[in-house]
């Protein structure tokens, strides 16, 4: 066999593939064993032969697919989640102590420190057109309103409900018939400001049968609302 | 895996027992006939008897002056005489003729250096670079012929190819890995001679 035949028959591969009968076998080892360009395609066909067996037995190294998050309770434990999560805590937590806390502590301060209040007396008669009482109060500050509420045994309860100038709800208030029993003389109602419109308000007094949510008119009480 | 061109002068070298020049024709010829014992002998210690016994022989011609006279016969000779201590050694695997003891002593040996490692290594590397750019389908051919052994025949028919597709696979994947292995030879001898 010479160097050319070794090459049109695909010799080294042949040979190492065992496909060769005895007598071209022994044919082509007498030749690479003279012809180096042989040995050498022998020799490296053989080398990756033997070093693949290794590397065939050991798994091929594939990108691992991203491992899906698992979903429940404890997917919120991530650090994706919990960094951002506890960083808006911690900015709460800061404003609450730097700015709602204080501003809170002053607002109580305020309540627990003994003042005299801007009060006026509203009687049934105003409602009439008599004459408009007039309630003068600092602006944002509350004020207090004794209202002569005309007690009615048929009631359970009174409703108070204070309209604003544009004829609005501001707020409604539900009064116990025992407090209007026991107020006697005239009934004092702590107003804070939900708003700081001066004009003219009107408290509507209704007396609520049990369990009725809504009863007759009692009495309509106008005042004229100044902020100073 | 040196390349190496077999003349006059190394011929010379070899019958004069110079140490570097008989190296390399220990190493050379071993490798070939351990590919050409493998599929005769079953065991290790056999091979490793013949391949002891033709070296003997071969220096012995060479030392004696007679027989060898073309450097390019050099490779004849050695598969030759190979041949012959096989023969021998199938007809009586007891009757192997051990080596003079003196020619054993000055047989350059094959023990592993670092270089030899590091190469050895590499090998490995660009085998497992080649390997890992085949398809799939190729790599499991492959590993059901080489790694497994399965019977050829029964691989190709299970893949749907012929034999001549797994001999083509196998020259390519030689090929890369010899393109792979001659760059980083010369990588190597670059850096060396810096």
């Amino acid at each position: 066999m010479d160097h050319s035949e070794a090459l049109q028959l695909m010799a080294t591969e042949r040979y190492l593939l065992d496909e060769f009968p005895p007598e071209i076998r022994d044919q082509f080892e007498e030749h690479f064993f003279g012809c180096p360009e042989c040995a050498i395609d022998v020799r490296m066909a053989a080398a990756f032969i033997e070093h693949s067996k290794k590397t065939l037995s050991t798994p091929a190294i594939v990108p691992m697919p991203a491992v899906p998050v698992k979903s429940g309770w404890f997917a919120w434990l991530r650090p994706a989640f919990v960094v951002p999560a506890f960083a808006i805590l911690l900015a709460v937590i800061g404003y609450q102590a730097l700015v709602v806390h204080p501003a809170l502590s002053n607002t109580i301060a305020e309540l627990t420190k003994p003042r005299v209040l801007e009060s006026a007396y509203l009687s049934s008669g105003t409602a009439r057109g008599d004459s408009q009482t007039v309630v003068t109060a600092p602006a944002g500050q509350p004020f207090v309103l004794f209202v002569d509420i005309p007690a009615d045994n048929r009631f359970s309860s009174y409703s108070a409900e204070l309209l604003s100038p544009a004829g609005t709800k501001v707020w409604a208030l539900t009064i116990p018939a025992e407090a209007v029993e026991s107020a006697k003389d005239s009934l004092a109602i702590r107003v804070a400001p939900a708003n700081n419109q001066s004009g003219e308000y009107v408290l509507v007094v209704r007396g609520m049968g049990a369990g009725a949510t809504e009863g007759p008119e009692l009495a309509r009480y106008l005042f004229n609302l100044q902020l100073r | 895996m040196q390349f190496f061109a077999f003349d006059g002068p190394y011929l010379e070298r070899l019958r004069a027992g110079d140490y570097r020049t008989q190296e390399h024709f220990v190493s050379y010829f071993s490798e070939l006939m351990r590919l050409k014992l493998h599929s005769r002998l079953r065991s290790e210690q056999a091979i490793e008897d013949v391949r002891q016994e033709t070296f003997a022989r071969v220096f012995a011609t060479l030392r004696s002056g007679a027989g060898i006279r073309e450097p390019e016969r050099l490779g004849a000779f050695v598969n030759s005489t190979c041949n012959n201590v096989l023969l021998e050694s199938y007809r009586s695997s007891s009757r192997n003729t051990p080596l003079e003891e003196e020619d054993s002593e000055r047989l350059p040996d094959q023990a592993v250096d670092a270089l030899n490692t590091l190469i050895h290594k590499q090998a490995a590397e660009n085998v497992r670079r080649v390997i890992d750019e085949l398809p799939e389908r190729d790599r499991r051919l492959l590993k059901e012929v080489f790694l497994e052994e399965r019977d050829k025949d029964l691989v190709c028919h299970d893949f749907g190819v012929d034999r001549n597709y797994l001999r083509v696979l196998l020259h390519r994947a030689k090929q890369n890995f010899r393109s792979m292995y001659l760059k980083t030879v010369t990588q190597r001898e670059q850096a060396g001679g810096e």
